[in-house]
């Protein structure tokens, strides 16, 4: 009987608690920096270098390039990358990878759609999906102050 | 008597109670099991087969959907394993970090067995409060690796990201928000006499039984056994850290409880003391070649996940990709135990034992 | 025919349909508190309509009956589950002028019918043929035929008092000393009884959610499925005004404040014990199904027997007997 009487008083005092949940769909939630969300894409930073296609775990990066319009430089310039977000999981391998930040995390993470075939992104809506990007970015950059201190 | 009809009962794979899409073909006697046959593998992915086509990195991300409730502590049975074959050395700084993430996922993943179990008996209340502190330690993993449950956060020779600025001092407060929260849960849960009653010499497991089964982790211990990897074969840095391990004396459910309360007490121990003892400054990342290439050979090595012994099994024929990966995954084995101990019991105690034995349906199937 | 008596229980009615709208609101809302978030909150201000839209939806939905069910008996199931719901209501005086029918045998009336409620779970159960509704109603049914007896005999004890079966005489017996005093051990055993009576938790076995999915209405949809949820929360209604009524004073005013109305008095009690409801709800975990059992038989009847016993031997007793023999 006791217990349940003290477990009765528990559930009182917490009646009176503030309540902890969001209010997601109507404030906006913000995520932290390192949030790893849909990606933005840069194509005028991207050197075609195919690394992260072939760190994908789940193979949803097609991209394809095409010679430098310029002939004079060497290289390559992208022509189409697309992400299929029905199959990635956000891993963020791609971007780990990328040497020149070409692809970069966001902090954005709605990717409801009502038609499965919106959920193929191409170059031009990535490259427009360009706010909250991560500023943090890759392992081991120089400038990056190492935080964490002990207290 | 009379004689009764038997009637099968299938429960699941849809049921709320099954924690996932685990069925039971439940023979039944009036209220009285008879027999059980558990059906598995609906949610089979093939993670072990993919595995072979993939390099180690990106095996990375589909251990975190095994067990999805300690993603880290399975990304550190992989790299673990990765790096006891490489033989890597890794930073001091690193592993701390791992440390300190892999205890507060083993809170985590107490305190929502501990919710659901009891939304399994029939109390909400609970479930919310544990979910409600179980939120903070996924906002922390989600500052500190940018996501809430598949982490991806452990690489071979490190860690992906270092802590960042304040993380320690909040991860500390947590540990100090949590300890005496934990009287409330003994308050609500462990007095109540309902609960005392439904758990109380329920499914009662020898030692000799839970031995033959292969169990581990709590469902171990709580038959009077202390086996706990992180104190019989030490890894990472457990060596450097008091604590205890809990053991239970009946064998029942209630005492499965117990032991799982007291672990997060234990966990909670362990992060304060590796908090404490962070060092300053260093790198997260050791020294590891570009690609990855395991030697020939295999290698075996186990760890104590939130649900028992998570091994990993790596034949490597020297390549950038296993030649064969297999997992141990607690959740399997110790869901063998189920229908020996089913039979003969009450319809009525079939989701208390099952919801006892902790298991996740990502890692049964894997 | 006399216009009230034509009115008065379509008003009732509606006073109960608005009760249970409210009913259901007020319990997500204090069992959202309590697990600190806000409860429903997207339709209408602060979620007040969000039973109605539950409802309408319920209205809307396609009917759908199993294949393999009994038919009639399963069309027929919600029908004669909540019939006696509204029923028991005739009974119970809310004011000394407010009331439907007075007649001697009040208590009795609403024991005998509330239980007819049972043979509409059953039969729900059993058309359905499915084998969780079926459970869900044996034990159902298990469970409110035990659970009626220690509530009859909790009440033993007040007939014993007062002399008489009438809620009104009851009530205004209750004019010094309300019975929840002297009759305390009467009122334990009739509100643990209530709560199974109710199917509410701890005692909420017949829709164990976790265990039989949904207990008996696991096949009910749309406006049966309403029934049913519409019962029991009318019974809820029904227990709630029978507990003021019979432990809580009915509408008599404590410690002399006559000034406010009676039947604000009858309210704030009546919600008193609706709050205590849900309160429980979100705290405790659900009893097995044979402890239930042995609860009842072994614990609760014998404690309800000790009562009458208390209160025959307590009414000889000069000096206490003001409280025993009314």
């Amino acid at each position: 009987m006791r217990g349940l009487v003290k477990g009765l008083g528990i559930t009182l005092k917490n009646m009176t608690k503030p309540s902890v949940t969001h209010r997601y769909p109507d404030v906006p939630l913000p995520m932290p920096d390192r949030f790893r969300g849909i990606q933005y894409f840069d194509p005028d930073l991207c050197i075609v270098c195919n690394q992260c296609v072939r760190i994908c775990p789940t193979d949803c990066i097609t991209l394809t390039g095409k010679k430098h319009p310029d002939p004079e430089k060497k290289g390559k310039v992208i022509d189409t990358y697309d992400i299929n977000f029905e199959i990635c999981i956000l891993c963020d391998l791609c971007t780990e990878v990328c040497p020149t930040e070409a692809i970069v995390m966001t902090n954005n993470y709605e990717l409801a759609v009502y038609s499965r075939d919106d959920l193929f992104k191409n170059m031009e809506w990535l490259h427009q999906n360009d706010e909250n990007v991560r500023k943090e970015n890759n392992l081991n950059k120089p400038n990056l102050a190492p935080g964490g201190n002990k207290k | 008597m009379l004689r009764t009809e038997e009637m099968l009962l299938n429960v699941g794979p849809q049921h709320p109670s099954t924690h996932g899409v685990l069925r039971l073909v439940v023979k039944i006697d009036g209220e009285r099991i008879v027999e059980v046959e558990p059906v598995i593998g609906y949610l089979h992915r093939g993670t072990e087969k993919l595995a072979e086509d993939l390099n180690y990195t990106q095996i990375i991300p589909y251990t975190d959907r095994m067990d999805y409730l300690s993603a880290m502590t399975n990304n550190y049975a992989l790299v673990h394993a990765v790096e006891k074959m490489m033989g890597l050395e890794i930073p001091e700084r690193a592993d701390y970090l791992r440390v300190i993430v892999m205890e507060l996922n083993r809170i985590a993943s107490h305190l929502v067995w501990m919710g659901t179990y009891l939304l399994d008996i029939g109390a909400m209340s609970p479930f919310l409060y544990a979910f409600r502190d179980r939120e903070q330690i996924l906002s922390l993993f989600n500052e500190l690796c940018g996501a809430r449950l598949t982490y991806n956060y452990m690489r071979v020779g490190g860690v992906k990201w270092d802590a960042p600025p304040g993380w320690i001092e909040k991860a500390d407060a947590f540990v100090d928000y949590l300890l005496p929260q934990m009287d409330e849960y003994h308050g609500l849960i462990t007095g109540n006499e309902i609960f005392v009653r439904r758990t109380k010499g329920i499914g009662i497991v020898s030692q000799e039984l839970a031995i033959q089964y292969a169990l581990s982790g709590a469902n171990l211990r709580v038959s009077g056994s202390d086996w706990d990897l992180r104190k019989k074969e030490p890894y990472s840095l457990y060596d450097r850290f008091q604590f205890d391990v809990p053991v239970g004396k009946n064998g029942d459910l209630y005492d499965k409880y117990l032991c799982r309360m007291q672990e997060i007490v234990e966990s909670l121990k362990i992060v304060k003391q590796a908090i404490d003892q962070f060092p300053e400054k260093g790198t997260i990342m050791g020294k590891v070649p570009r690609v990855l290439r395991v030697p020939e050979g295999e290698i075996y090595t186990g760890i104590e996940s939130p649900r028992g012994e998570l091994g990993c099994h790596i034949v490597s024929k020297g390549k950038d990709k296993p030649w064969r990966l297999k997992f141990r995954r607690p959740s399997f084995y110790n869901l063998q135990i189920l229908p020996t101990l089913l039979v003969g019991e009450s319809i009525s105690n079939l989701v208390a034992i099952l919801g006892g034995i902790d298991i996740v349906l990502g890692e049964v199937d894997c | 025919m006399n216009p009230v008596l034509v009115m008065g229980p379509i008003l009732l009615l509606f006073v109960v349909l608005g009760f249970v709208t409210m009913a259901i609101l007020f319990e997500r809302k204090v069992i959202g508190w309590i697990q600190m978030r806000p409860g429903p909150n997207r339709v209408g201000p602060w979620g007040i309509l969000q039973t109605v839209a539950d409802v309408l939806k319920l209205l809307i939905k396609e009917d759908i009956i199993p294949s393999k069910a009994d038919k009639p008996l399963f069309k027929l199931a919600p029908a004669i589950a909540f019939i006696p719901a509204f029923a028991v209501l005739a009974v119970i005086p809310f004011t000394e002028s407010l009331q439907f029918s007075q007649f001697a045998v009040g208590i009795l009336y609403y024991l005998a019918v509330s239980s007819i409620t049972i043979i509409g779970i059953l039969m729900g159960g059993w058309a359905s043929n499915n084998k969780y509704a079926l459970l869900g109603a044996m034990r159902s049914a298990a469970q409110m035929i035990s659970y009626e007896i220690p509530l009859v005999m909790s009440v033993v004890g007040i007939i014993l008092s007062v002399g008489s079966l009438n809620l009104v005489e009851i009530v205004e017996a209750q004019k010094q000393v309300w019975f929840i005093f002297p009759q305390f051990l009467g009122f334990a055993v009739f509100f643990i009884a209530s709560l199974s009576e109710l199917n509410r938790t701890p005692f909420d076995l017949p829709e164990a959610e976790s265990e039989l999915v949904a207990g008996y209405h696991v096949e009910y949809t749309g406006f049966r499925f309403a029934f049913f949820m519409l019962s029991e929360y009318v019974y809820v209604f029904a227990m709630a005004s029978l507990t003021t009524v019979l432990f809580l004073g009915g509408w008599n005013a404590p410690f002399g404040l006559t000034m406010i109305p009676g039947i604000v008095w009858f309210v704030l009690k009546f919600l008193l014990i609706v709050f205590s409801l849900f309160w429980i709800r979100a705290t405790m975990p659900r009893v097995r199904v044979d402890q239930l059992m042995e609860f009842a038989w072994k614990v609760l009847l014998p404690v309800a027997l000790f009562n009458i016993l208390l209160t025959a031997v307590l009414q000889e007793v000069p000096y206490l007997d003001f409280l025993y023999r009314l």
